[in-house]
């Protein structure tokens, strides 16, 4: 009896001091956002607060001066925003539909050069990104996805190479047992078939992960996106606009409009990733031990 | 010892001899073959077309038609001017300018052209084998396949090609072109003074790798020794700091008897929600030497002076860690989450009813298993953060500088950021393509002997 | 004459692609020819009109200057300034109707770079700050001011501004304002006497407030000018540097030294240069450009003054001198001679007196034009004037290798970290190895 309630004892001891832990931590995890989420509301009108940055936390005057900024016509940011929702919708979905089609092939068919093509592969991701950006820039222009075609030209570089990048997706079709597919080949189906009607209807997690981290991508894009747009305001990213808000000198105190600007992107961003993070973690996870 | 085995035991011995079987066969094949067969040679897909088979024969014939076409329109005035980058220079004209050779396209163009040429010979000689192995059918009294059901073996038998096709010119275009072209230019004088269209540019050989490992005022050696180091230093200390905190997160979450597991998780992945230039900006305003942390820490009297996190370079580097673990963490909660549920709860059932406790259960059932499963993420993980562009950039950009290093170098500077500086303030192109390539070599020897070594490796094998 | 010779060429042409293009694709011929025939149009039409213009100068004024379009780069703050300012160009100059301006949002810096990447992409006409004059050239980003422009630009605007427009002796860009340089903003209730560094910093430090200064290329040269040290560097016309002319390692540069350690050793110093990123500052050492945020920030007792003197560590007292400097509008080199000439117009009109003064009055950028900077609003201004009276003290801008602001800035760094503390022998090896490798750049 004794022993019981000291055994309870430790473990309410033990208990109590890892709820403390993780207050703690979530503490340090999310004052970041609540900086970010309460600099939004100081104005930047000086008759009321100011907009750069300060020693204090909490506004001293509650206002929504910077999100009248954002959405109202001072700046292009709702271009931007839209920019940045069409650039995520079109990667999420075109990059999805490559990495499948790559992944199948690679899981199920065996053909010549098909080891051969994936150590390539596994080469070619070792080098920089950065250093083929000049280049990327050059091909694009002559094809006129620059500037005032950045908006495309950003997808299709987004897309195009986005075969390289079939891993996980790859693990998780080596998982989806051959004798479904072979059954099916046997009852007449052609490889197509199979794909189309089994493959896929069975890879709904993958399919979400998938298309989840492609959307996420551009919202955090801004050195290439700052390069294709090369100055044509009207293409630039939300990522790109502003990050010229925090480090150009022509845009003083635009902190706070920036801290609003950033929760707007937020919001959606954040609810998609709640809703979906059960699959995300799937992919992780999944992608952990495939490598 | 024959000399067959020679050959494959030495890997530059049986690729000559397989050079040599294809020219073999391409004067075999040409001897051998009918007047179809010969014309082939000449005009891509005739002995197909004249064979029935028309859209294969059509396939190789438009690909012929359009190598023509993108020659003379476009590709040979580049590809002509690929050993010399351009000899035209720009000129004045009045007050007009007249632009000479664009260096930087012909070079890219030409190394464009270059690809077809070698696309083309490919198809060329799969063109050539078409029409023996049609022979043969022919020969041995079968009939051959007509068109429609070549296009319907897109779809069955030949449904990798059909996957395959687009997604892998998209590579090679926007991947392998770019790349191959970046490391062309390590062998030129590409730079701020050197700059299309105005000026040429040329091939210089190896002089920016000599001066990359030149010890010398004002030569590259010491800067990129250091910086190396830091870089491997630090994604050594990224990688296993992020990991084992993750999982003790991960296990703490889990742990009997903690309530509301899915708030708390939530709350840590919040972090991986938010865009990084938002969240990764705000936090280094945080630690500047008059940010919130500093300011309130010498309010509260806590310090006398600021804190220079970012100034000193040994506590820059340290903060950076530490914020790393900030954006790591989460991540490597929701792996180990998963995988943490996957050990077999009869290991720990066993292991408690012969006395062990908590911590020798982690070490010698959980850890053993984690490490055992996860040794290819590390890897990655690992090559990861010697690239982490993100973390640096946003951070400090490299800062603290100082004079012991060249080329604009910082103390926190990783080979890429230090790259993307020179591509982007310095238009150093010919150096920043030099620091590409020593990236991709330590890359590339780190994962290939890491890889080797990793337990799990074998294993997956056997899912391939 | 001139449309009989056209057309006689127009036919030939014709003639000649029609047989050549029999043998070709109909498709690719038809476009070729008609681009042949608009090409060999366009020269007639060119050389008629050189011979025109030789033999008759009064046929200029009816010179068809075409269509085109016509790309402009500039702060975000003076977009609308801007297009405001074309509008008014265009039609108070009908014959340049034919042209479409658009006005972009590209801040100095980013155009600078952006036009040095590809300079086919980038503007015809931008505006970027001095120091990058020497590197558009060399990338053969700036074309030369049209040659009946020069003499006007030269002496309607301020000395220092002219030089800076200068690469060698060609006079490359049309100076817009005369406003980069730095002084000091200070709060009145902290410090009280802004005349010397020594009692900003110790009224700083008494407060718990701020000094922020940048300790960097363009920065530093307010200790190291002010005890009397030289850096320049020659630079022949095509914007590559051939020279240096510095005496950093000296006594003087020394003391210049040990000054900057001194104050970035203080608990008050801050490194930085940027308002909007300044916390708690009671003094910053900045520009105009940033007038209206430090104004926000410190309100009721906002002030400004010339740079404070200080004392060295040889125990003299030394005046802050520092770079004065401005921004410039470039045009890029063009393959058209017409577009070239709406561009110098343009470009001409948008650095002239009137539009200056209208610029100062919108946003607040200081002229560099004469006549405007005598104007009354612009004297009074509470800024400008700390800038100008700094001016005295200062050195006009000439142009500065990337490897100097680069070895600059890693000195910068050095002087917050490693030579905090050390000894003198240490400071005076640092100062001898930056003066080499600033003395190499190129």
């Amino acid at each position: 009896m004794a022993r019981e309630s000291s055994m309870k004892r430790k473990r309410a001891v033990s208990n109590f001091f890892s709820y403390l832990l993780l207050i703690i931590i979530v503490i340090i995890w999310l004052f970041p956002f609540f900086g970010i989420v309460l600099g939004s509301f100081r104005s930047y009108n000086p008759a009321v607060e100011y907009g750069g940055i300060v020693d204090y936390v909490i506004p001293k005057h509650f206002s929504l001066d910077n999100y009248r900024f954002c959405l109202g016509d001072e700046t292009n940011y709702k271009r931007w925003y839209m920019n940045t929702v069409t650039i995520a919708f079109f990667v999420s979905l075109l990059q999805t539909i490559v990495v499948l089609c790559v992944s199948y092939a690679l899981s199920r068919m065996r053909f010549n050069g098909r080891t051969l093509l994936m150590k390539f592969w596994l080469i070619l991701g070792m080098f920089p990104g950065f250093l083929t950006m000049i280049c990327l820039y050059f091909l694009l222009k002559q094809v006129g996805l620059t500037q005032a075609g950045a908006v495309p030209g950003l997808i299709l570089v987004s897309v195009a190479s986005s075969g390289m990048g079939y891993y996980i997706c790859k693990g998780y079709f080596d998982t989806i047992p051959k004798a479904l597919d072979e059954a099916a080949r046997i009852d007449g189906a052609s490889r197509a078939r199979v794909f189309f009607t089994m493959t896929i209807p069975m890879s709904k997690p993958i399919i979400i992960y998938q298309a989840l981290v492609a959307f996420m991508a551009p919202w955090n894009d801004y050195v290439f996106a700052s390069y294709m747009a090369f100055g044509h305001d009207k293409s630039y990213n939300v990522a790109v606009s502003m990050y010229r808000w925090m480090n150009t000198g022509d845009y003083q105190g635009y902190f706070t409009r920036f801290c609003a600007g950033g929760v707007l992107i937020a919001i959606p961003v954040t609810l998609l990733f709640m809703f979906l993070q059960k699959y995300y973690v799937e992919g992780v996870t999944g992608g952990a031990v495939k490598g | 010892m024959s000399n067959t085995s020679v050959a494959k035991k030495n890997p530059v011995g049986s690729f000559f001899s397989a050079v040599g079987n294809v020219f073999k066969d391409i004067g075999v094949i040409f001897v051998q073959g009918d007047w179809r067969t010969k014309i082939s040679y000449l005009i891509m897909g005739f002995g197909q077309i004249m064979r029935g088979q028309f859209l294969r024969g059509g396939m190789y014939l438009s690909i012929e038609v359009l190598f023509i076409w993108f020659m003379t329109s476009f590709g040979s005035k580049y590809f002509s001017k690929l050993g010399t980058l351009g000899t035209i220079e720009t000129y004045k004209k009045n007050r007009k300018t007249v632009y000479g050779d664009h260096s930087f396209l012909i070079l890219l163009f030409g190394l464009l052209a270059l690809f077809f040429i070698i696309f083309l010979l490919f198809c060329w000689y799969k063109n050539i084998k078409d029409n023996q192995k049609e022979e043969l059918i022919l020969k041995s009294g079968k009939k051959l396949p007509g068109s429609k059901a070549d296009f319907l073996s897109l779809f069955d038998s030949n449904f990798d090609k059909t996957l395959l096709a687009l997604p892998v010119t998209g590579v090679f275009a926007f991947t392998v072109l770019p790349i191959v072209f970046m490391i062309c230019v390590a062998f030129t004088n590409y730079d701020a003074t050197h700059q299309a269209p105005t000026k040429l540019f040329t091939w210089v050989g190896f002089e920016n790798f000599k001066n990359m490992f030149s010890f010398g005022t004002g030569g590259f050696g010491r800067t990129f020794g250091g910086v190396l180091l830091w870089t491997l230093v630090w994604a050594l200390l990224a990688t296993f700091i992020d990991y084992f905190l993750g999982i003790a997160v991960a296990i703490l979450i889990n742990k009997k008897g903690i309530k509301f597991k899915k708030f708390w998780r939530t709350c840590l992945v919040m972090t991986i929600a938010v865009p990084q230039f938002v969240s990764l900006l705000y936090v280094s305003k945080l630690f500047d030497s008059a940010g919130i942390i500093n300011g309130t820490l010498m309010k509260w009297g806590i310090i006398d002076s600021a804190i220079p996190f970012w100034t000193d370079p040994l506590l820059a580097k340290v903060t950076i860690v530490v914020v790393n673990i900030w954006i790591g963490i989460p991540y490597l909660m929701l792996m180990a989450t998963g995988l943490l549920m996957n050990i077999p709860a009869d290991l720990y059932e066993s292991a408690s009813i012969d006395g062990a406790t908590p911590w020798q259960m982690f070490r010698h059932i959980t850890m053993p298993y984690m490490l055992f499963v996860t040794g290819p993420y590390l890897l990655t993980s690992y090559t990861g953060n010697l690239n982490n562009f993100n973390v640096i950039y946003l951070l400090t950009g490299g800062a603290p500088k100082s004079m012991s290093y060249t080329g604009g170098a910082g103390a926190t500077d990783l080979l890429v950021t230090w790259l993307y500086k020179m591509t982007i303030n310095d238009t150093d192109y010919k150096m920043a393509a030099v620091i590409g390539i020593m990236v991709f070599i330590v890359t590339a020897v780190i994962s290939l002997s890491v890889y080797r070594m990793l337990p799990s490796v074998k294993d997956e094998e056997g899912f391939q | 004459m001139k449309k009989k010779l056209v057309s006689v060429l127009l036919a030939a042409a014709m003639s000649t692609s029609l047989l050549v293009g029999c043998g070709e694709e109909a498709a690719q011929t038809v476009q070729e020819t008609a681009e042949t025939v608009q090409e060999t149009a366009q020269e007639t039409t060119e050389a008629v009109q050189e011979t025109a213009e030789a033999v008759q100068e009064t046929a200029e004024e009816i010179t068809d200057y075409g269509t085109g379009e016509i790309k402009i780069w500039v702060a975000d703050a003076v977009v609308d300034f801007t297009n405001k300012q074309v509008a008014d160009f265009i039609a108070a100059n009908p014959q340049f109707a034919g042209y479409t301006v658009t006005v972009e949002a590209v801040g100095e810096g980013d155009a600078a770079s952006n036009m040095i990447t590809d300079v086919t992409a980038g503007a015809d006409i931008y505006g970027f700050a001095q120091d990058q004059t020497a590197r558009l050239v060399a990338a053969g980003a700036l074309e030369e001011v049209a040659p009946e422009n020069v003499d006007a630009i030269k002496s309607q605007n301020a000395a220092g501004a002219v030089v800076a427009a200068t690469v060698g002796d060609t006079l490359y860009s049309y100076p817009m304002t005369a406003d980069n340089g730095y002084f000091l903003y200070y709060d009145k209730s902290v410090v009280t006497d802004p005349s010397t560094l020594e009692g900003i910093l110790e009224q700083c430090e008494a407060a718990g407030k701020n000094f922020y200064m940048d300790l960097t290329g363009w920065y530093q040269v307010a200790f190291f000018f002010g005890t009397g040290c030289t850096l320049t560097y020659d630079s022949d016309n095509d914007g590559n540097f051939t020279g240096c002319n510095v005496d950093y390692d000296s006594d003087k540069g020394l003391v210049a030294l040990n000054e900057m350690i001194e104050v970035a050793g203080s608990k008050a110093f801050q490194p930085g240069s940027s308002a909007g990123d300044a916390v708690n500052y009671a003094a910053i050492i900045d520009g105009t450009w940033d007038a209206s945020t430090v104004k926000d920030f410190l309100g009721d007792n906002y002030a400004c003054a010339k740079l404070p003197t200080f004392t060295g560590s040889d125990g003299a007292t030394y005046q802050m001198s520092g770079f004065n400097g401005c921004k410039l509008l470039g045009v890029k080199p063009q393959e058209d001679e017409n577009k070239l000439a709406v561009c110098d117009a343009l470009a001409l009109y948008l650095t002239s007196k009137d539009v200056q003064l209208a610029r100062y009055n919108e946003v607040g950028w200081g002229p560099s034009n004469l006549e405007a900077q005598a104007d009354d609003a612009v004297k009074a201004d509470e800024a400008l004037s700390a800038l100008s009276e700094q001016f005295a003290f200062t050195v006009p801008q000439g142009q500065y290798p990337g490897d100097y602001w680069t070895n600059a800035e890693a000195l910068a760094g050095d002087v917050q970290n490693g030579l905090q503390g050390a000894s003198e022998d240490d400071v005076k090896a640092a100062l001898k190895d930056f003066q080499e490798k600033i003395a190499a750049a190129r």
